[in-house]
């Protein structure tokens, strides 16, 4: 009985439930102020000539190691972009953004994955400040450079330029700090840019202690460790609009590879980055574009290298001068709202290793070469057919693999997207 | 010294002064002229987008970025015609006076009806406005509204100055009133034809002249001409026998030519905005010229 009882309150309570009331008759209703949500799917299909289990073992000599498929160290398990032959799932990018006040709006940027969810960007900024003065705090990417502030689904090929991708890791440079961008009162774009950052990049920049604490390897240093500069101007002409930057990056460097079954091993010491970019738009109306977008990087790695044995003892700890560049130079021909298509160049033009003062031979020759054209249904969903060479992988013998690489890339969005800049 | 000095400060503040009257950054042309109109000699305008080009992408150059961060003030068209361009500017710019939550912000589609409001809005439907179609300053009637609107907000930012802006206002009002009864006389024999569009940015000035869209040859707004649709045009065309294809000046007529050359029916090439073809080159000429292109 009292079984009933209670059902058929219930039921008359849902019943009451169910008489909701229209949106601006609901006294404390707030769901006027969702933020614009987003989520863009980003998935693959590969081919590629080198089986899965060697392909995260192949290195790029002197520079960087594990930039393909996934592979784990200590009890991190990573995956790049396009990991395996097959089927893969990128990621997930699920974007909140929305004012917070009159003074403030906020964006949050969550890649979802396989492996779990990343705070890819999460930041707040400001223009309350007014003289052309823009200030962020967060985490976000930096604008060193051109294409690191921008994120992979607006990249134009499926994968990073090998330069990027070599010194700086598949995320670029993606920290926690503040930034401080101001924009000159002239009548051409002038813009000049600081950052202060934690400095906690993968391949080239880190504080943290290597080895044990009490006995450490290298002593780490609080942070925030890495501090960047640039400046970027533009001018149009006609149709034509050209955009230069410089940028610098200057911090600590801690690449920790002690937890490595193969070669352990550790760097620790100081990082420089130096940037160049350049871009050309030539737009021939409104729908169809060519775009030529280089980008020169140079780094300067100075410090130790620690060979370690399994258990983290030091076996040798010789100075360590790294001097390396990359540039890459693509074209793009946007063809009108469905069609678009390119072709990029990667090189790395400079590879200098000295050890204790002598010269580390390295290889050259190590460059890449990209092809791909998309197809757009709307400006919601693209899919991209590219082919890649890559001449500058080599494996654990020391050999050159020439990697031969399809991908066929499908990026779908849904939801409110903020338009994308420059 | 003294003399110097004085000369010094002259030449540093000089030009501070010759600048004070208001620098009003405007999405596109005719937001620029109808602003030039009224604020005359107290404002200069700066436009961000080109009168030829689809008003729905524009790319946002950093130049574009230079002139909202110099802007006093910024106007809009909105209805979401500037979404895909303008917020990355303003985010950039870092003026507090190009805020949309600013008094020295205008958004114009807050001050007309809007109408072709879906009932529904999902992106099978193409690339739709939420908001309603945001063409509005083709209807003569909504100029003038849009002119009083920048009146107001001209004399609300710069109070100094309202018996200037009220005057250019009723100026540009007698004139435009009498503009008007000559555009509906000549439009008065073509009420109720039948029209077909690339897109439906006529919808304001088919709607005060009695014109009846039929179609559309892209299938869904935003979405680029198919065989099909192109096919299913051609019967429509076929069956209800419309005048004429308005076509805007910024997509290309390749699908209309086809449709042209199968049905028989004219194009008609209609200015959008100011220096969209040639001689386009204030608020009359667009109207003169849209009032007498359907022979």
């Amino acid at each position: 009985m009292k079984k009933i009882l209670l059902s058929s309150v219930l039921c008359t309570a849902l019943v009451y439930g169910a008489d909701v009331l229209p949106v601006e008759k609901r006294t404390f209703d707030q769901s006027k102020f969702i933020p614009d949500i987003s989520l863009i799917l980003d998935a693959s299909y590969v081919d590629r000539n080198v089986k899965d289990d060697e392909v995260g073992h192949l290195e790029l000599p002197g520079v960087a190691h594990g930039l393909l498929g996934s592979h784990s160290h200590g009890d991190d398990n990573h995956a790049t972009y396009n990991a395996e032959n097959g089927f893969n799932i990128n990621y997930a990018e699920l974007v909140l953004s929305s004012s917070v006040d009159p003074f403030f709006t906020m964006d949050g940027v969550f890649h979802f994955s396989e492996n779990g969810v990343e705070i890819e960007e999460l930041f707040f900024t400001s223009n309350a400040l007014g003289y052309g003065t823009k200030i962020k705090g967060g985490k976000f990417n930096s604008n060193f450079g051109y294409l690191n502030e921008q994120h992979h689904h607006y990249w134009d090929f499926a994968d990073m330029p090998l330069v990027y991708e070599a010194f700086l890791g598949m995320h670029g440079i993606n920290e926690k700090g503040a930034q401080i961008q101001w924009t000159a009162p002239t009548p051409f774009y002038l813009m000049a840019g600081f950052e202060v950052l934690q400095g906690e990049n993968e391949q080239m920049f880190g504080n943290e202690t290597i080895g044990d604490v009490e006995d450490p390897i290298a002593a780490g240093k609080d942070g925030p460790t890495l501090y960047i500069g640039y400046i970027k101007a533009s001018h149009d002409i006609g149709n034509t609009t050209l955009l230069g930057g410089l940028s610098y990056a200057q911090g600590k460097s801690r690449i920790d590879h002690s937890g490595d079954e193969e070669n352990p091993h550790a760097f620790s010491g100081d990082a420089k980055l130096y940037g160049a970019d350049f871009v050309v738009l030539h737009a021939l109306d409104s729908y169809k574009s060519i775009k030529w977008q280089s980008e020169y990087l140079q780094r300067e790695l100075d410090g130790t290298q620690y060979a370690l044995d399994t258990d983290g003892t030091v076996l040798g700890s010789p100075s360590m001068l790294k001097e390396q560049s990359g540039l890459y130079s693509q074209l793009i021909y946007t063809h009108d709202k469905n069609w678009r298509m390119g072709a990029r160049y990667d090189t790395i033009l400079k590879n200098d290793v000295t050890k204790n003062g002598l010269d580390v031979e390295q290889h050259s020759g190590l460059d890449k070469y990209t092809a791909m054209v998309e197809y757009h249904t709307s400006e919601f969903a693209r899919f991209r057919l590219q082919y890649s060479r890559d001449n500058a992988m080599f494996n654990e013998d020391g050999q050159r693999e020439k990697i031969d690489t399809v991908i066929l890339q499908a990026n779908i969005s849904i939801g409110a997207h903020a338009a994308h800049s420059f | 010294m003294k003399k110097l000095l004085t000369l010094l400060t002259l030449i540093t503040f000089l030009p501070l002064t010759l600048l004070a009257h208001l620098n009003i950054a405007v999405s596109y042309p005719y937001i620029g002229a109808l602003t030039k109109t009224i604020g005359g000699e107290h404002i200069t305008t700066t436009v961000l987008a080109k009168g030829n080009w689809d008003p729905h992408f524009i790319i946002p150059r950093p130049s574009l970025i230079t002139k909202v961060r110099n802007a006093d003030a910024l106007i809009m068209n909105g209805g979401q015609l500037e979404i895909g361009w303008l917020p990355p500017l303003i985010n950039r710019a870092g003026n507090p006076k190009t805020s949309p939550s600013s008094a020295t912000f205008l958004n114009l589609s807050h001050h007309v009806e809007l109408i072709n409001k879906p009932s529904e809005v999902d992106r099978k439907d193409g690339d739709i406005h939420p908001d309603g179609n945001p063409h509005f300053h083709l209807s003569p009637q909504n100029i003038l509204f849009l002119a009083q609107t920048i009146k107001k907000f001209l004399i609300s930012i710069d109070k100094e100055h309202y018996e200037v802006y009220e005057k250019n206002y009723a100026d540009f009002s007698k004139m435009w009133n009498q503009k008007m009864n000559e555009w509906s006389q000549k439009m008065s024999d073509k009420k109720g034809l039948k029209v077909i569009q690339f897109h439906d940015n006529l919808a304001y000035f088919n709607k005060a002249y009695g014109l009846i869209n039929i179609g559309t040859i892209e299938p869904l707004p935003g979405i680029p001409p198919s065989s099909r649709h192109t096919i299913e045009t051609i019967e429509l065309i076929k069956k209800e026998n419309p005048c004429c294809i308005l076509h805007d000046v910024y997509h290309s007529t390749k699908t209309a030519d086809f449709i042209s050359l199968k049905t028989g029916i004219k194009i008609v090439l209609m200015p959008h905005d100011l220096e969209a073809l040639e001689n386009i080159d204030d608020l009359g000429s667009l109207f003169d010229h849209l009032t007498s292109a359907i022979k």
